[in-house]
């Protein structure tokens, strides 16, 4: 097994990737060593499941905003990492264990994002560019609160779960385990809010015709609320599951931003499912590449921008999406 | 004869220009970015202008394309990276002058941006806005995978100034600004214009009368990359170095600001954004710690006050639109300045403006 | 008439808002600042540019202050028979997030500071926008961070435009390459003794960015010749921040030593999770994030173990490298990273100044040529390229390797034969001799 592994990587740094031909000569002979084949596949299959189950989590509260509110909400993954520097700040510097510093800065997050969609977005909810540049802005303005009060140095938090754990003859971190674990659960209790629920029903009708919605006498703005309630709180949450896994610094946000709206799009603007789908093929195409061509591994962030124009050039409304004629 | 001209531009001057505040205002700050150098020659204040000058062509370019004709781009720092790289690339490896390198970058991006009109015809709204995201980031991988055309993360350095003095070069930057941005504007308010406009608010109907959308589209998003591209070769030869931080995600976003805090849909709120903003946040390294910070809190606050763009918010408070014919008066007058109508001077200004 | 009336309330509006421009205008130009009321002799203004919110320019800053605090200590400069003090002005380029923002930052610390001298730059791309800028007001520029041989190519081939920038510190990418490849025989030295393999497998991690694409080139023919085996080149971004799947490929690659290069903050996630997941390879090579600063808080006391190149440490290199380190550590409570070479920059400018004899930028560069400095990190020498000679006599670096939170010297140990005092054997970590044992 060693050996054979072995083989496969000499031949890259030997020859320079040339032509497209090569590329599609040297996928063609991995899939002939079949043997390699599938020890790589099943690894491409634990990872691409643990990076997908990273950017699922971030996805769905996107995309739940977007469904419901029609908020393209940019500081989505600002407060995704505002809650991992509290989490870091109430365990490190206040020295609160991790039991009460995680329920805390979820609860203090999203908090926070209420007061501001209920003071600076909601007022001006009906511009769609400005929403969006607003949502931007309050994300640079998190930034550079982040950056004064804890300067521009890496950190780590610490992990929820500490330690590996072997599945399939892969070893992950716990962690990795736990995010998968967390995905899964936030993703019934969806399904169950928004199938079983009253409230659910008014948020799916909110999320399809809004003044329809309205004229049968569904709160509109208090739905908004809520639905940006269990948003900025999945992404804060986040902040307590996914960020232990990345280094905390103040401009994380963005990388994980454009992954987001990238899986989002993919997977169609609103469908929760979509989104989560969209999330995992990102994920496989960016671990794909990493095991397929090691000495390529820094075009992740391009692949997964190319996987999703293809896509979307094939299904202009994504996976999921539904095109609305009525909207602009 | 030539009195006659003279005292024909006189009154078109008066009526037109004088006639409405804003217009004055314009006119002014035009005229002070000519005589700025009289006052102060400190290199500092005139590198800031310059860039000034440069982005407030990016970003009513951005304007053309997003604020007028609807296709909200993300990815605009494509044209603007193209144009840089290629004009850099042409400089430095034929040593042809500015003049022909930075033309030729635009026609590059004129080119990319038909690349990024495919996309923009099949893909609607949000779909399009963040399917453009896709352009830079993919360009940036080419960037870096071809280090020895490209200079890698360094990007390419070593390209010849646009002017031989900072003087020159903020003089070129100005007209080129004033001369562009008026072109964007006479196309912003032509009969094409008149079609990107519609294409915005309806594509469908649009469609319905027999226009050609595709083809219009297509021009929405070549004119746009031309005037980028020129502003992307002025920034390669200012800066004289063209590096992967064009292309950066920041640069793109930061347009927007400009163009939404100036005035979308507009061509001149762009802007007054950029020469409002840009300044705004150079003059703020008085408070290194806070400039960003203080900046993000200055948006938010303009946005939430004036969530149509500073332009028309002055437009509001200084103007009055006649209730017969539509023209704009100043706010002083008490009859319309066409047809003599009564204007009404009751009406309150809000200062906070809610949600339509 | 009544037009008239208007037409002069216009005028007086736009009077009001041209002067209400052109005094915001003029208060964007900020004044210098006021002279101390009994000024002794004008002070030299010496620029120290760098992206202060981040560690990088942080570094920079604390550096060029122990210096310049010395220095004034000790009377100051002396020029033309007059002591001067040396004033520092802190410049925040903000180049990582901006290189427009540099190039504005370094024009605005000449035109409206009137410095006389600017120390910093780290991020290549700005370094190259913001030495343009201050080659044309002929500025001397002492370049401390970046390492990009490009930036110094620069002077060689135009020397009459370029001749006023010098890097200080380090030394240029051009020795990076066999430094690392000299840490790397130390480490595999030592594998082959103790797990008893004759021909270790290497993995090549390189971080795809320009600088490194010759290690990337050079790494697997020279490790060949160094009796080892390469079993694969993995090149992640700088700004990854995820390494499991590359290291997953490396633990299946069946590699005892994993030789990486990187520079951006890829470095933390990289000797974090290889720790984390217990890659059973020895780690060695160039990272720049675990050369010192806040390394061990940042990967949450993790890499332990992880081996790099560095060039400040707590060992005698000259007289001045350990009371530099300790003092630094004591000022501070963290060790210095590379970049707090401004410390030997500011020496070398004040130096440089006192043989000059004057502030003239011509003459000091005649005076800079002249150096032979034995500062915190070695001798320096300047070339004609303006880079700082490399090697035994001269400036080599050191390898160091994190124990417990503790960076340790492991090389040169005994390399043409030096041997600083302090130095300790490169150590294997414990689960990769549990692994490999058994």
């Amino acid at each position: 097994m060693r050996q054979g592994g072995a083989a496969f990587s000499t031949d890259c740094v030997l020859r320079r990737p040339a032509a497209s031909i090569y590329v599609w000569e040297t996928v063609m002979r991995r899939i002939a060593e079949r043997g390699i084949y599938w020890k790589m596949l099943e690894q491409v299959f634990i990872n691409g499941l643990i990076s997908g189950g990273k950017y699922a989590l971030l996805a769905v509260g996107f995309s739940l905003i977007y469904g419901v509110a029609r908020i393209m909400n940019l500081t989505h993954t600002a407060f995704y990492m505002l809650s991992a520097f509290l989490i870091f700040y109430l365990h490190q510097s206040l020295a609160l264990p991790l039991a009460a510093s995680l329920p805390l800065s979820i609860v203090a997050v999203t908090l926070i994002g209420l007061v501001c969609y209920k003071f600076i977005i909601a007022p001006v909810r009906e511009r769609f560019t400005t929403v969006m540049i607003l949502t931007l802005t309050l994300a640079i303005a998190i930034q550079e609160v982040i950056l004064i009060s804890f300067g521009g140095f890496f950190r780590t938090l610490p992990k929820v779960i500490p330690g590996m754990i072997q599945l399939a003859g892969i070893r992950m971190t716990s962690q990795h385990l736990l995010t998968l674990v967390t995905v899964s659960v936030v993703l019934v209790c969806f399904w169950m809010l928004l199938f079983k629920t009253k409230t659910g029903i008014a948020i799916r009708a909110m999320a399809m015709d809004r003044e329809a919605a309205n004229l049968m006498g569904m709160p509109e703005s208090r739905i908004a609320m809520l639905t940006v309630g269990i948003s900025v709180g999945l992404a804060a949450l986040a902040g307590a599951v996914v960020a232990p896994l990345y280094i905390l610094e103040p401009v994380m946000w963005m990388h994980p931003l454009v992954v987001v709206m990238a899986a989002v799009i993919l997977g169609g603007l609103g469908s929760l499912k979509g989104s989560i789908l969209g999330a995992f093929i990102l994920a496989f195409a960016e671990v794909g590449l990493i095991f397929l061509f090691p000495h390529l591994s820094f075009l992740r962030g391009a692949i997964s921008m190319a996987v999703m124009l293809v896509i979307l050039m094939i299904r202009p409304e994504g996976l999921f999406g539904v095109f609305m004629e009525g909207e602009r | 004869m030539i009195s006659y001209w003279a005292r024909k531009v006189f009154r078109d001057f008066r009526g037109e220009i004088l006639e409405l505040p804003t217009r004055t205002i314009l006119f002014a700050a035009g005229i002070l970015l000519f005589v700025l150098p009289l006052l102060t020659q400190d290199l500092y204040l005139l590198r800031v202008m310059t860039l000034a000058g440069i982005f407030a062509v990016f970003a009513a370019s951005w304007d053309l394309l997003a604020g007028v004709c609807g296709q909200f781009s993300f990815g605009h720092t494509l044209f603007f990276a193209i144009a840089a790289y290629s004009s850099a690339m042409l400089n430095i490896h034929s040593g042809l002058p500015p003049v022909v390198t930075i033309p030729v970058g635009a026609i590059l991006a004129v080119l990319a941006g038909l690349l990024l009109g495919l996309p923009g015809l099949r893909l609607k709204g949000p779909y399009f806005s963040l399917a453009s995201l896709a352009f830079p980031a993919i360009l940036l991988g080419v960037i870096i995978t071809f280090p020895r055309f490209t200079g890698g993360e360094l990007g390419l350095s070593g390209i010849s100034r646009l002017g031989a003095t900072r003087l020159t070069e903020y003089y070129i930057s100005q007209s080129a600004m004033l001369i562009l941005v008026l072109a964007i504007w006479k196309i912003a308010t032509s009969k094409t214009g008149l079609i990107f406009h519609a294409i915005r608010e309806d594509e469908i109907a649009v469609r319905a009368s027999g226009i050609n959308t595709n083809f219009y589209k297509m021009l929405a998003f070549s004119c746009s990359g031309l005037f980028a591209g020129l502003a992307g070769g002025m920034y390669a030869h200012f800066m004289r170095i063209a590096g992967p931080s064009t292309l950066d995600l920041i640069l793109s976003l930061q347009i927007i600001v400009w163009t939404i805090v100036g005035g979308i849909a507009t061509i001149y709120g762009p802007v007054i954004g950029v020469y409002l903003l840009y300044p705004l946040v150079e003059f703020l390294r008085v408070v290194p710690q806070l400039r960003t910070l203080t900046f993000a809190l200055i948006v938010i606050v303009v946005l939430r006050v004036m969530p149509e763009g500073i332009s028309s918010w002055v437009q509001d408070i200084v103007e009055r639109e006649c209730p017969r014919c539509k023209e704009r008066n100043s706010l002083f007058r008490p009859y319309c300045r066409i047809c003599n109508t009564e204007l009404e001077h009751g009406k309150r200004f809000r200062l906070m403006k809610r949600g339509a | 008439m009544k037009g008239k009336k208007w037409l002069n309330r216009r005028v007086f509006v736009a009077a009001t808002i041209l002067t209400a421009m052109l005094v915001s205008l003029a208060a964007g130009c900020p004044r210098r600042q006021p002279a101390p009321a009994v000024p002794p002799a004008a002070p030299i203004r010496v620029a120290v540019a760098g992206p202060m919110a981040f560690i990088h320019g942080d570094h920079q800053w604390k550096g060029a202050v122990m210096a310049a605090e010395e220095i004034n200590a000790a009377g100051g400069v002396t020029v033309g028979g007059q002591k001067r003090p040396l004033e520092l002005v802190k410049v925040d380029t903000n180049e990582l997030l901006s290189v427009p923002d540099a190039a504005s930052a370094i024009e605005r610390a000449i035109t409206v500071d009137k410095v006389d001298v600017i120390v910093g730059g780290f991020r290549s791309e700005a370094v190259l926008a913001m030495m343009d800028v201050a080659m044309d007001h002929r500025v001397l520029h002492l370049g401390v961070g970046a390492i990009s041989p490009d930036i110094t190519a620069r002077v060689y081939n135009d020397y009459n435009r370029y001749k006023y920038y010098f890097r200080v510190f380090p030394y240029s990418a051009v020795h990076v390459v066999p430094t690392s490849f000299l840490l790397l025989q130390e480490a595999a030295a030592v594998v082959r003794e103790e797990l008893g393999i004759a021909k270790p497998k290497v993995a090549v991690v390189v971080e795809k960015v320009l600088g490194f694409d010759p290690v990337a080139a050079a790494a697997p023919k020279a490790i060949p010749t160094m009796n080892m085996e390469v079993v694969g080149l993995w090149r992640p971004s700088a700004t990854a921040t995820d390494l499991t799947a590359e290291l997953t490929a490396i633990r299946k690659s069946g590699a005892h030593i994993i030789f990486s290069i990187l520079s951006g903050p890829v470095g933390i996630a990289y000797a974090r999770q290889w720790e984390e997941m217990q890659i059973p390879a020895v780690s060695v090579g160039v990272n720049v994030e675990a050369m010192g600063g806040k390394f061990w808080q940042a990967t949450g006391n993790k890499g332990n173990y992880e081996a790099t190149l560095a060039f400040l440490a707590n060992v005698p290199v000259t007289e001045k490298s350990v009371p530099f380190f300790k003092s630094f550590v004591e000022k501070h409570g963290e060790y210095p990273i590379y970049l707090a070479g401004t410390y030997d920059a500011v020496y070398i400018l004040a130096e440089a100044i006192e043989r000059a004899g004057s502030m003239d930028a011509d003459a000091l560069v005649t005076a800079m040529k002249a150096t032979d400095y034995k500062g915190a990190a070695g001798r320096f020498v300047f070339n004609e390229r303006h880079d700082p000679l490399w090697g035994p006599e001269h400036l080599t670096g050191l390898g160091i390797q994190w124990i417990d939170g503790v960076p340790t010297v492991f090389w040169p140990n005994g390399w043409k034969g030096l041997r600083y005092e302090g130095t300790q054997r490169f150590r294997i970590a414990p689960w990769v001799l549990e692994y490999w044992k058994n």
